[in-house]
């Protein structure tokens, strides 16, 4: 009987890890600042991942491995450390982000001004602008849809940092949208003084 | 019993779908319940979904970038390439 973890043939690549190139580019994108560089970071990812094929154990997760390989290669070749942050506390930062809600309560407590089609671009331009340790942490959950325990894995951090992360990035997001759709018209300012 | 406060503090989890069984399950009987946590809910999901939404706008890699690495990996181990 074979080890269903055992070492995959190289013949299998083109299925188990190049289906996830969309992905790949997606997070080497977020990581990278400019296209031509997200290229580069993928194509670098992919072939690592080919050199180190045998590495790659078959039923595990190949898009959580290759981010991972992404990540580190991208840590490498621009010198990049992860900023050492403060440890934040993971239910503070759910306050915090009911906070931003409750403080439009009066004017879109259900949040119809993130549909405004003018309001997409800016949560790209956002999304890109979040610090790294961030923004990885929102692209691996919300737009990869990636278990707190995968990003834990693959940015080899604790699941409580993973959780404090995610939702420290989402806050700053919200409160930059807030701010631009206020500003552009497409949300009313709360009263003053409520 | 979980009051409006332990709902805001486990929301994220709840929507990520990283609660137990039974702690999801109180919080979704709050929130059906309650007038005040669940506007905050729904404030949460369509934030996400401009995330996903934005995010599905986003322009694809070129399509001369698959051929290029294509190319380079065919050059590793041609064998990769079924």
């Amino acid at each position: 009987m074979s080890d269903p973890h055992s070492a995959p043939s190289t013949g299998s690549f083109e299925r188990e890890a190049l289906v996830h190139l969309d992905a790949v580019y997606r997070f080497a994108r977020s990581l990278a600042a400019e296209d031509a560089a997200a290229e580069d970071l993928a194509q670098d990812t992919l072939l690592l991942a080919l050199r180190s094929w045998h590495q790659f154990r078959a039923g595990t997760d190949c898009r959580a491995w290759l981010f991972t390989i992404c990540r580190n290669r991208w840590r490498r070749v621009g010198a990049r450390e992860a900023r050492v942050e403060a440890t934040e506390d993971a239910d503070l930062e759910s306050l915090a982000s009911a906070a931003v809600q409750a403080g439009l309560a009066d004017v879109d407590p259900t949040g119809r001004f993130y549909d405004a089609p003018e309001l997409m671009d800016v949560v790209r331009r956002e999304l890109d602008a979040l610090p790294p340790e961030y923004r990885e942490a929102v692209v691996m959950a919300d737009i990869e849809d990636l278990s707190y325990e995968t990003i834990a894995a693959t940015l080899g951090v604790p699941r409580g940092t993973v959780k404090s992360r995610l939702f420290r990035g989402r806050r700053l997001l919200q409160e930059k949208l807030v701010a631009y759709a206020q500003d552009a018209g497409l949300l009313p300012r709360a009263k003053e003084g409520r | 019993m979980i009051d409006c406060h332990g709902v805001m503090k486990r929301l994220w989890e709840y929507v990520d779908g990283e609660l137990d069984p039974e702690e999801a399950r109180a919080i979704a009987e709050h929130l059906s319940m309650c007038a005040r946590c669940h506007p905050q809910y729904e404030f949460q999901l369509a934030f996400l979904a401009s995330i996903v939404e934005a995010h599905g706008r986003r322009p694809a890699p070129r399509p001369e970038f698959a051929s290029r690495l294509r190319a380079a990996l065919a050059e590793v181990d041609p064998a990769a390439l079924s």
